[in-house]
């Protein structure tokens, strides 16, 4: 069988906190795109009430290239390009990460001038191959994803609190 | 609203929900507003405030066996009495059992409650008597212990019990010299967390025909749920995020703890208001019910009448035309600290002990590593001792990783992470701790600066490897240093790698230096920590406290460090939706 050249990431694009456009906060319609490379990127939807402070809770499902190094994360308010994040592959995969921990993480974005402009905070999962081998586990995480809920109809626990500054 | 045009939104989240640990003093209603936008007199309640430390209600049932039997004419008529020790070695009653007559083998019905603490090592002494047949009728309140039988006495921690799969410790009745060779038969306590302490309410709020207060805009309306004490006052619980430019706003669901509202008849205070960027939010109504009546509201599908902020003038509240009503009403368990602990998830403890130059030499007295040789312990010993004796009730195997920084080894090189104990990476037990720094204090040369990246990355790389070995352990690093960091930078980035891993870590100040960047490094007093690569930490898991300002205080270092270590982990968890190892 051929070996796979991508694998499979679940990226739940969380919340915005703090977003500039023109060093003013941004008003409304706010939105992210994630890349895993130049020709495979995904949306989530418009925030149309959440101001500077929008939150999505939108899970994007992509395939990422095994020899990637980072994907890439854009906030836009309509067309504008609010900020960029580089996100390293290592940070959510590899090393001692196993596949299927639900890595959160949270980044500074930096606008078209590369100044600082708000963070964005989202939670990454590698889907495992389905055959993992669990060995010397007796008492294994039982963890499982969290509920792919709306933002309405649950609370999600854990997220990251805003601070301002 | 419409007035303002400065960014607001930071001040227009939701606080409070989903707080297990929110159970503070009262607050004045006198908030300052200053002319910053960023002033949020609401957010001002909240912080003011601060966290209180978890502490849980748990019942002890108790039962005894082969009991030593000290009647002739009949079998014992036992009755158990349990103390707490405290700080000063004085025994304070918790509660007594009832009699049981005639067994020796009794199984007590009723219940002693005790209040849990994490942070401290809570000793509890249990001894059972014998009744004299004549002391029958009297409540047991009023028996004198000292007119009764002695059979038998045991201690224990309560860590001990809780942290036990079933939740059950069986002790041996000793004498109360303790010289009896003779088996005076055994204790079994069993701790039950009360079902209360779990119990949390998810409830999604809805007013309808909101007063407008805003000139050119609809209000931006936010609810304050507060509860009200006997004094007249009220302290806050929670508020809900501002929902924008509407009069009949639907509110994402709160969630409110039993340790919040206490209890189910207890009136709450919930108040709208009209958000203003300027933190003086005007009132719009209010309201006061308790979360009884507020189920009733929800199962009636009724709607409640909001009161108008009364006026000095008038004698009387005026009604409006608005009402509250609550669309959804779920009451649910959730897992406490308690559930994940004593199905098998532990607590392994990590220790990192500064070795810069900056102590000054081992040898001389005012060096903070003097060891004294009548046995006082110097702040390093203190602090290692007073942490590990709590935590080590939480590790199974009690092998500990134990780390010095910034020493120089025989082969010449400064190493900002050598094992304290030699070759060997782990010691065993807080002895082994406190022998290994002993050891390495006459094998390692003072040296420097003071780096805390290294340990921290190798603190790190321990909690992630036992992510890809599945163990269901979170870790807690101890770092003990008398200075200033000289990698502060680097220090933060290992943080904020960390801070996604089952890690929290602790940091003691010894000594009489400036901690000002320590006080960067516990987010508790600053921002959220950001890597020079632009990432930023996804929690808080660092603690600091300066030793000296403690040792004057009745809280001890180890409260201050600990108190915040099962929020830090049960954040963790429910982020994941991991649940205790015995729910499938």
């Amino acid at each position: 069988m051929e070996k796979p050249s991508s694998k499979e990431i679940e990226v739940t694009v969380i919340s915005g906190e703090g977003l500039l456009l023109s060093r003013r906060p941004v008003k409304k319609n706010v939105s992210v795109t994630v890349k895993t490379d130049p020709f495979n990127s995904r949306s989530t939807g418009v925030d149309p009430e959440g101001g500077s402070y929008p939150a999505w809770n939108e899970k994007l499902v992509m395939e990422l290239p095994l020899h990637a190094h980072f994907i890439t994360v854009e906030a836009h308010a309509g067309s504008r390009l609010i900020g960029v994040a580089n996100i390293p592959v290592s940070d959510f995969s590899g090393g001692y990460l196993p596949e299927n921990y639900l890595s959160f993480l949270s980044y500074r974005l930096r606008d078209s001038n590369g100044e600082k402009n708000g963070i964005i905070n989202l939670s990454v999962k590698v889907k495992g191959s389905g055959n993992m081998g669990y060995a010397g586990s007796s008492r294994p995480w039982m963890g499982v994803p969290t509920a792919d809920a709306k933002v309405s109809d649950g609370i999600v626990t854990g997220i990251p609190v805003s601070y301002r500054y | 609203m419409g007035n303002c045009f400065s960014d607001v939104k930071g001040g227009q989240q939701a606080v409070g929900s989903g707080a297990q640990l929110v159970v503070g003093g009262a607050v004045g209603d006198g908030s300052a507003t200053a002319g910053t936008c960023h002033n949020d007199a609401v957010d001002y309640f909240f912080r003011a405030k601060g966290e209180v430390a978890l502490f849980t209600p748990i019942e002890l049932s108790l039962s005894a066996s082969k009991l030593c039997d000290r009647d002739y004419i009949s079998k014992s008529d036992p009755m158990a009495v349990v103390y707490m020790k405290r700080r000063d070695g004085k025994l304070e009653e918790l509660g007594r059992t009832e009699v049981i007559m005639n067994n020796l083998d009794p199984t007590w019905i009723q219940k002693i409650n005790v209040t849990y603490h994490f942070e401290i090592v809570q000793t509890l002494v249990f001894r059972v008597y014998d009744v004299d047949t004549e002391y029958h009728t009297i409540p047991v309140k009023m028996l004198k212990l000292e007119n009764q039988d002695f059979l038998g006495e045991a201690s224990c921690v309560v860590s001990e019990i809780v942290t036990k799969r079933d939740r059950s410790l069986t002790l041996n009745l000793r004498s109360r010299d303790g010289h009896s060779s003779r088996s005076l038969g055994t204790l079994t306590v069993r701790a039950e967390e009360t079902v209360a302490s779990r119990n949390a309410l998810e409830i999604t709020f809805r007013c309808s025909d909101l007063v407008n207060k805003d000139l050119f805009s609809k209000s931006d309306p936010f609810l304050r749920i507060s509860r009200a004490v006997e004094t007249g006052g009220s302290i806050p619980i929670c508020k809900t995020e501002v929902v924008n430019n509407n009069l009949n706003p639907t509110w994402k669901p709160l969630c409110l703890t039993m340790q919040q509202f206490v209890s189910k008849e207890n009136p709450l205070v919930i108040e709208c208001f009209d958000f203003n960027s300027s933190g003086n939010h005007l009132m719009i109504g209010k309201l006061q019910k308790s979360v009884a009546e507020l189920e009733n509201l929800y199962q009636s599908r009724a709607g409640a009448k909001i009161m108008a902020p009364s006026s000095g003038f008038r004698h009387h509240e005026k009604v409006l035309n608005s009402e509250l009503f609550v669309e959804r009403f779920v009451e649910k368990q959730l897992y406490s600290f308690l559930d994940y602990i004593s199905s098998g998830f532990e607590l392994s403890f990590m220790v990192a002990v500064d070795f810069t130059a900056s102590n000054g030499n081992p040898r001389s007295p005012d060096s903070l590593h003097y060891i004294d040789p009548l046995g006082r312990l110097n702040a390093y010993q203190q602090a290692i001792m007073e942490v590990g004796e709590v935590i080590q009730f939480y590790d199974s195997d009690r092998r500990f990783p134990a780390w010095g920084f910034g020493g120089r080894a025989h082969n010449g090189s400064v190493s900002h992470c050598f094992n304290l104990n030699g070759s060997l990476p782990e010691v065993e037990g807080v002895e082994g701790i406190m022998t290994a720094y002993t050891s390495a204090l006459h094998n390692v040369t003072l040296a420097g600066p003071t780096l805390f990246g290294q340990v921290i990355k190798k603190a790190a790389d321990i909690a992630g490897h036992s992510l890809s070995c599945h163990q269901a352990k979170y870790y807690i690093l101890l770092i003990i240093t008398d200075g200033v960091v000289s990698d502060l930078q680097e220090t933060i980035n290992s943080v904020v790698r960390a801070s996604d891993l089952p890690l929290s870590i602790l940091i003691v100040g010894v000594g009489g230096a400036d901690f000002k960047s320590m006080e960067v490094l516990d987010a508790d007093n600053g921002r959220r920590l950001e890597s020079s690569t632009g990432r930023i930490a996804t929690r808080d898991i660092v603690q600091f406290v300066p030793m000296r300002e403690v040792h004057g205080g009745q809280i001890s270092v180890v409260q201050a460090l600990l108190e915040e270590l099962p929020s830090q982990f049960l954040t963790y968890v429910r982020s994941r939706d991991m649940k205790p190892l015995n729910v499938l």
